[in-house]
C-alpha cells in the first residue's frame, strides 16, 4: 500500500536512523510531499536557526500520489529554511527519484546535524545507510550520479546529489537529478552542501499496491488523454516549456538587460524553434506523455559532445533575455553549466543580468570584477560568471550570496537595481502590464516566484464565464473576474485559487504541467478526489482537498512569519511602480503597476485569505484549520 | 443523465478541444490561417505573426514580424496619444 | 487475428509508463521491477531501448524448456507459461537472446509478455508511438513508411542545400 511508507528520521551529527510509520491522520491533514513538509519545517526546525547551521533540517518527501497512476506523479520535495532567504525553502523536481524512493520503502525524510565530512544516504528496500562521500565530493552533478551507481552496482538507482555549488554553499545551488531535473529554487542545494550531505541515492523493489488497478488504469488513461489533447501539452511535447517565449516576448513581457525592456526584438536565434533544430528529441519524467524535457549534444566549444536535457523556458531569460544574449549557443551552453555546477538556472541568471545593470551604471567596474567585462550582451562574461559563482571566484563569490547579501556587500545604490522580492530574484517576466502576475510574485510564500500562484491564463483573455467555472471551484467565488489582464479586479482571487491548486499537486507529487497552469482545461479538484479514491483508497471531496492546501500553505505564512516575514515584504521592487514598458504590443507599452491599486489588491488578497491587515492568519482561520496549538510535534 | 452514463469531467475536457486554430496577441481573435502558412496577417488588427506548425494543422505564434508590428504599435500609440 | 508488439527506441522519452502499468495490469501494484518490459537506459548518454518479448516465430524460450511449460495462445499469438509444467529453472531466461524473460521474486516464478490477453496495456498507453500493438500484415508497410520518411528528410535537405548553393 502506497501508505505503508514511512517516516526516516535522519541525524547525521550522530549517525543515527530511526523510522517510523506515518498516521492516517496526517495524511487526511496534509496529503504528503510540499503540505506534510510545511508541517515538518515548523515542527523540526528551531526558530531563527541559522539556515546553513546544523539546526536548519533537510526535507525530502514524496507526494501522496507518487509513483502510483496520476499522469506524472514523479514529483519529490524538498525543504528546509532557505539560504537564500531565511524563509520558506521549499522547490520539488520531477524525474525518477521521487518514485524510487517510494518503490524503497520511504515517504519522508527528516535530515538533522552535520555530518563531520562528506556522506551519502543509500536507501533501499526499507533501509537506510550513510555511507562515506569523500570520493564524490568535487564531482559535478552528473558525475556524481554515475558515480554512485557504479560504486553500488546497479544501474536502475536513481540519485538525487548535489554538484559544486552546493558544496561552495551558493545559497542558489539546488539538488538535481537525472540530467537536468532541479529542485530549483531557495538553495536547496546549499541546504544539503551544509550538512556535508552530498547525495541521496534510492533503489527499492516494494509494491505500491494500488487499490482499484482496473478502474485506475482507465482513470488514468482519461486523464492522461485530458492533458495530451490540449494545445500546450501537444506544443510542449516538441518544445518543452520554451514554447511559452513565442506568447510572452512577442506580446512584450519579458524582463530585458535586468530591467531595462519588456521585448528583445529579432532575436529570432534564441526562439524555440530555433532551439528545436539542435534536439534530438523530448524526454519524459516518470508515467509522464507530456515530456516536456528538450535533449540535445552541443556541437561547438569546448563542450562538444556533451549529452544535455533542456533548456527550460526560464534559462531564455537566464543565459538571453536577462543579459542581453541572443545566441543560442549561449543558452544551450549556460543549461549545460548550471545543470551540471547545481545552480539554480534563474537566479544565476538574474544576479549575473544584475550584476551587468551596476556595471552599466558603474556601480561595478573592471576593478571589482577582475577585469571580467561584464557589458550586457558579453556571451563569453555570462558564461565566464557562471564558472566564477558555482566556483565562488571573484566577482561571483558575491554574486553567489544571492541578491540581499551580495547588494550589502557591493553598497552604493546596488539594491536599487535588484528585481527580486523577500530576496529571491524574479523570473524573466516583466509584471507590469499584469497586475494579476504581479500579485502572484509579491505574496508567494517563497519569494519572487511564478511556481506558487501565477495565474498564467489570466493571459489568455479566456471569457468571464470559463473563469467563473474554473475559479468558482470548489469554492464559490461570486466577486469580479475579467478576461483583461491589464485590470486590477478579482485578480487576489485568481492568485488565491492558484496557490490553493499548486499547493495541491505538490502535496500529491504530481507536475503542474498536469493541471491549470499553462493551460485551462487541465485535472483540478475536480479529478482529484477521485484519482487519489482509485489508487489509494481514501477518500476526499474537493473542497476537503482545498482546506489541506489551504492548511498548508498557511503553515508556510506562520514560518515565514515566525522567521520574520513583514507585510512590507509582500511588496514589489519600486522599478515596477517607477518606470514604464517601453516596447511590446499596445496592450503592455508604457505601463507601471499603480501603487494604491496594488495596495488594494494586496490588502483584499490579505482579506480572501482571512489574514488580518498585517497578513498575519487571524484566531478564527487557525481554529478552523486546526492550527491553533502549532507546533504539535506528531511527526 | 443516468448516474452509470455521466461522463467523467475528463472525458468532456476532451470533446470541447478546438484545433487548427491560434489567436492574434494583439486583439485576441482567434484565427484559422491556411495549413503550413508560415506568415500571417490578422485581418481582424493587421499585425502580422511568423508561424510554425508543431503538428498537422496546429499553428502557433514562433514571433511577430518585427518592423511590421512595431510600425502598427508606434502608429497606434501616436494616435492614442502615447498611453 | 495476429497482431504483434512493434518496439520503435527513437520514439521513446524514457517515461517509463509502459513499465508502470504493466505491473499494475499483471500485479495490482506499482512495481517496474515486476513489469514483463522494462525500458533500459544509458541515461546520462541519452541512451533509450525498451525490451519485451518479440513472441518469436521459433521460440528459443519454447525450445529450451525442459517442462514444454511454454505454448503460443492460438487467440493472442502471445506465448505464455503454463505454470502448472513450469519447474522454475529458468532455462528460459538464459535462452532469450533480449533478456525479455523475468523473474518475479515475490511469486517466485518466470514472467513474461502475454500481451495482456489482447489489450497491451504498454501499447495503450504509450501516446509516442514507441509501442504499437499492430497486424501482423501491417509490419511491412510500417517499416517502409518509416524507412521513406528518413529518406524524404534527407531528400529535402539534400533540396534545400543545392538550392542554397545555387
Ligand atoms: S511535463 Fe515535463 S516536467 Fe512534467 S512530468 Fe512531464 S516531462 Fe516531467
Ligand atoms: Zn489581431
Amino acid at each position: 500500500m502506497a501508505l505503508s511508507r514511512k517516516i526516516a528520521y535522519i541525524d547525521l551529527t550522530n549517525r543515527r536512523v530511526r523510522t517510523a510509520p506515518i498516521p492516517l491522520e496526517m495524511r487526511r491533514r496534509y496529503l504528503g510531499g510540499r503540505g506534510l513538509d510545511m508541517y515538518l519545517l515548523y515542527n523540526h526546525v528551531k526558530p531563527g536557526a541559522d539556515p546553513l547551521g546544523p539546526d536548519n533540517v533537510a526535507l525530502v518527501s514524496a507526494g501522496l500520489l507518487t509513483g502510483t497512476l496520476a499522469s506524472a506523479s514523479a514529483r519529490v520535495h524538498i525543504a528546509g529554511k532557505s539560504p537564500l532567504t531565511g524563509l520558506v525553502g521549499s522547490a520539488n523536481m520531477g524525474g525518477f527519484f521521487g518514485p524510487e524512493m517510494r518503490l524503497a520503502g520511504f515517504d519522508h525524510l527528516v535530515i538533522t546535524g552535520k555530518a563531520d565530512g562528506p556522506v551519502y544516504l543509500w536507501i533501499h528496500d526499507g533501509e537506510i545507510e550513510i555511507r562515506d562521500a569523500s570520493h564524490l565530493w568535487g564531482h559535478d552533478a552528473h558525475q556524481t550520479q554515475t558515480l554512485v551507481r557504479d560504486e553500488l552496482g546497479d544501474d536502475d538507482i536513481q540519485v538525487m546529489t548535489i554538484g559544486v555549488a552546493g558544496e561552495n554553499l551558493v545559497r542558489f545551488a539546488c539538488v538535481m537529478t537525472s540530467l537536468k531535473n532541479a529542485a530549483g529554487r531557495t538553495g536547496m542545494g546549499a541546504l544539503f552542501g551544509s550538512k556535508n550531505l552530498k547525495a541521496i541515492a534510492a533503489r527499492g523493489r516494494m509494491d505500491i499496491k494500488i487499490a482499484f488497478p482496473e478502474e485506475a488504469l482507465d482513470y488514468n488513461k482519461e486523464i492522461i488523454t485530458q492533458v495530451t489533447s490540449a494545445k500546450v501539452s501537444k506544443t510542449m511535447q516538441k518544445l518543452g516549456t520554451l514554447f511559452i517565449w513565442g506568447t510572452t516576448n512577442s506580446t512584450g513581457l519579458v524582463r530585458v538587460r535586468n530591467f531595462q525592456s519588456n521585448q528583445i526584438p529579432h532575436a529570432d536565434d534564441i526562439e524555440p524553434e530555433s532551439i528545436e533544430e539542435e534536439m534530438i528529441g523530448t524526454a519524459g519524467c516518470f508515467g509522464c506523455q507530456v515530456h516536456c524535457r528538450g535533449r540535445y549534444f552541443i556541437k561547438k566549444g569546448p563542450y562538444t559532445g556533451a549529452y544535455v536535457e533542456g533548456p527550460e523556458y526560464t534559462s531564455l531569460g537566464a543565459f538571453g533575455a536577462e543579459v542581453g544574449c541572443t545566441t543560442k549557443q549561449t543558452v544551450l551552453v549556460g543549461n549545460h553549466l548550471v545543470n551540471t555546477y547545481g545552480l539554480d538556472t534563474l537566479e544565476t541568471g538574474s544576479m549575473i543580468a544584475w550584476a551587468m545593470e551596476l556595471f552599466e551604471k558603474g556601480i561595478l567596474t573592471t576593478k571589482d570584477t577582475d577585469g571580467l567585462d561584464l557589458r550586457f550582451g558579453n556571451d563569453e562574461a555570462v558564461i565566464e560568471a557562471v564558472h566564477q559563482i558555482a566556483q565562488r571566484r571573484g566577482i561571483g563569490d558575491i554574486l553567489a550570496e544571492g541578491p540581499l547579501k551580495a547588494a550589502e556587500k557591493i553598497g552604493k545604490d546596488a539594491i536599487k537595481y535588484l528585481i527580486h522580492v523577500k530576496g529571491m530574484s524574479n523570473l524573466h517576466s516583466d509584471e507590469r502590464p499584469t497586475p494579476a502576475l504581479a500579485l502572484n510574485i509579491a505574496t508567494a510564500s517563497r519569494g519572487s516566484d511564478h511556481l506558487r500562484s501565477r495565474p498564467a491564463i489570466d493571459l489568455y483573455h479566456l471569457p468571464e464565464k470559463v473563469l467563473r467555472k474554473i475559479f468558482g471551484n470548489p469554492v464559490p467565488y461570486d466577486g469580479p473576474l475579467t478576461s483583461d489582464y491589464r485590470d486590477y479586479e478579482g485578480k487576489p482571487w485568481e492568485v488565491l485559487w492558484q496557490e490553493m491548486c499548486y499547493e495541491t499537486v505538490d502535496c500529491l507529487g504530481i507536475c503542474k504541467y498536469h493541471t491549470v497552469f499553462l493551460g485551462p482545461n487541465m485535472p483540478n479538484f475536480s479529478e482529484w478526489p477521485k484519482l487519489i479514491y482509485l489508487n489509494t483508497g481514501l477518500e476526499f471531496t474537493p473542497k476537503d482537498l482545498w482546506d489541506i492546501a489551504d492548511r498548508a500553505y498557511t503553515m508556510e505564512r506562520l514560518f515565514n512569519l515566525r522567521e520574520g516575514l513583514t507585510k512590507e515584504m509582500d511588496w514589489l521592487p519600486d522599478r515596477y511602480f517607477d518606470e514604464k514598458t517601453d516596447r511590446g504590443l499596445p496592450v503592455v507599452r508604457g505601463k507601471s503597476i499603480d501603487r494604491d491599486k496594488f495596495r488594494k489588491m494586496v490588502d483584499e488578497y490579505y482579506k480572501l485569505h482571512e489574514w488580518d491587515e498585517n497578513g498575519q492568519p487571524t484566531e478564527k482561520k487557525l481554529k478552523a484549520l486546526g492550527l491553533e496549538n502549532e507546533p504539535t510535534h506528531k511527526l | 443523465m443516468s448516474k452509470t452514463k455521466e461522463e467523467s469531467t475528463a472525458k468532456k475536457t476532451v470533446r470541447g478541444r478546438t484545433s487548427g486554430q491560434f489567436r492574434c496577441l494583439n486583439c485576441f481573435e482567434r484565427l484559422t490561417p491556411p495549413p503550413g502558412a508560415k506568415i500571417f496577417t490578422c485581418p481582424n488588427c493587421g499585425y502580422a505573426w511568423r508561424l510554425s506548425w508543431f503538428g498537422p494543422g496546429e499553428p502557433r505564434i514562433r514571433g511577430p514580424v518585427w518592423d511590421v508590428n512595431e510600425a502598427q504599435t508606434q502608429k497606434s500609440m501616436a494616435e492614442k496619444g502615447g498611453n | 487475428m495476429s497482431k504483434i508488439l512493434v518496439i520503435d527506441p527513437e520514439k521513446c522519452t524514457g517515461c517509463r509508463l509502459c513499465e508502470q502499468v504493466c505491473s499494475v495490469k499483471h500485479e495490482r501494484v506499482v512495481n517496474p521491477y515486476r513489469a514483463r518490459i522494462k525500458v533500459v537506459k544509458w541515461e546520462m548518454e541519452g541512451k533509450i531501448l525498451p525490451v519485451v518479448c518479440q513472441q518469436c516465430e521459433d521460440a528459443p524460450c519454447a525450445a529450451a524448456c525442459p517442462g514444454h511449460a511454454i505454448a503460443r495462445n492460438p487467440e493472442t499469438g502471445a506465448l505464455e507459461v503454463n505454470y502448472t509444467l513450469c519447474i522454475g529453472c529458468r532455462t528460459c531466461m538464459n535462452v532469450c537472446p533480449f533478456g525479455a524473460m523475468g523473474f518475479d521474486w515475490v511469486e517466485n516464478r518466470v514472467i513474461k509478455c502475454d500481451l495482456c490477453g489482447g489489450d497491451p496495456q504498454c501499447a495503450r498507453f504509450c501516446e509516442t508511438g514507441a509501442i504499437l500493438y499492430v497486424d501482423k500484415s501491417e509490419l511491412s508497410s510500417l517499416k517502409q513508411k518509416k524507412g521513406a520518411e528518413s529518406l524524404m528528410d534527407l531528400m529535402t535537405k539534400v533540396t534545400a542545400a543545392i538550392t542554397q548553393a545555387g
